[in-house]
């Protein structure tokens, strides 16, 4: 059963299907996002773009739940779907290793290079220690979502997903669609 | 040295995208990792790759930046006497 839900693009941000009041556009309406509506994980600033779009949409699902009390718990799964992968991530570092004679790998870059990473973040943030899965499709496919979530719910453990669409082409084109579902 | 610990600062600021913060919100003597400026294990690295990309120096030994990172003073310090470029 869908609980709730939070779409994110560049220009818009429904919760619950409700517009959500924001400044800006692109990732720097994610910012915005962030200093208006969480402001307290300093450590948003250093994601890359997919984990900034999927920690946001997050938050603003869990603070649509209630009661954030950060315990541990290992019930809830985190599994979310996209197209790009890593891809802008691996774009970045990859200029940071072209030039053989300006060769700096950023390790800070290079941590991202992994669509999971997202899942991990808001594993971390939220204490979940259930399933965290990222599946790379081809395109957005309802069906091939919906078919995943309902096997992750066979386990004895998982009693809530949250799960959906989280991809990014690069910082103006992006696109969120997840929600919060109980077994 | 204080020119250099204020562009050391700019420059910690700038590669651990430390939002929000000023060169004057970080104090020299604090420690970098743990309670102070509460940098991880990626942070160390970055600032190790900034180390050689701006002053030319390659730690031959990663575990002396446990003692060259404790502060900003204590990193300008370091650089001062090993700088390249």
């Amino acid at each position: 059963m869908m609980k709730h839900s939070v779409i994110i693009t560049p220009e818009h941000v429904l919760v619950d299907g409700n517009p959500l009041e924001h400044n800006e556009s692109g990732s720097t309406m994610l910012t915005d996002l962030y200093r208006k509506y969480i402001g307290d994980y300093p450590k948003f600033f250093k994601m890359d773009t997919l984990s900034k779009l999927g920690f946001i949409a997050s938050e603003l699902l869990l603070n649509i739940e209630g009661n954030r009390d950060f315990e541990p718990r290992e019930d809830r799964a985190v599994i979310l779907f996209n197209r790009n992968a890593s891809l802008q991530a691996d774009t970045h570092y990859q200029s940071t290793i072209q030039n053989p004679d300006n060769f700096f790998p950023s390790p800070a870059a290079f941590v991202y290079t992994l669509p999971n990473i997202v899942t991990g973040e808001i594993a971390i943030r939220n204490k979940y220690f259930g399933e965290t899965s990222f599946i790379v499709i081809e395109n957005y496919d309802e069906k091939i979502i919906e078919k995943n979530l309902r096997l992750a719910f066979q386990d004895p453990i998982t009693t809530s997903i949250i799960g959906g669409w989280v991809d990014c082409e690069d910082e103006e084109h992006f696109e969120a669609k997840i929600f919060l579902m109980e077994k | 040295m204080d020119e250099l610990i204020y562009t050391l600062k700019q420059q910690i600021i700038e590669a651990l995208n430390l939002e929000d913060m000023k060169p004057e919100d970080i104090d020299e003597n604090a420690s970098l990792f743990g309670e102070g400026l509460g940098l991880d294990s990626i942070d160390a690295l970055e600032l190790i790759v900034m180390m050689e990309k701006n002053y030319g120096i390659k730690l031959k030994d990663p575990t002396q930046g446990k003692e060259i990172f404790k502060s900003v003073a204590v990193m300008a310090d370091f650089i001062a006497k090993n700088r390249t470029k």
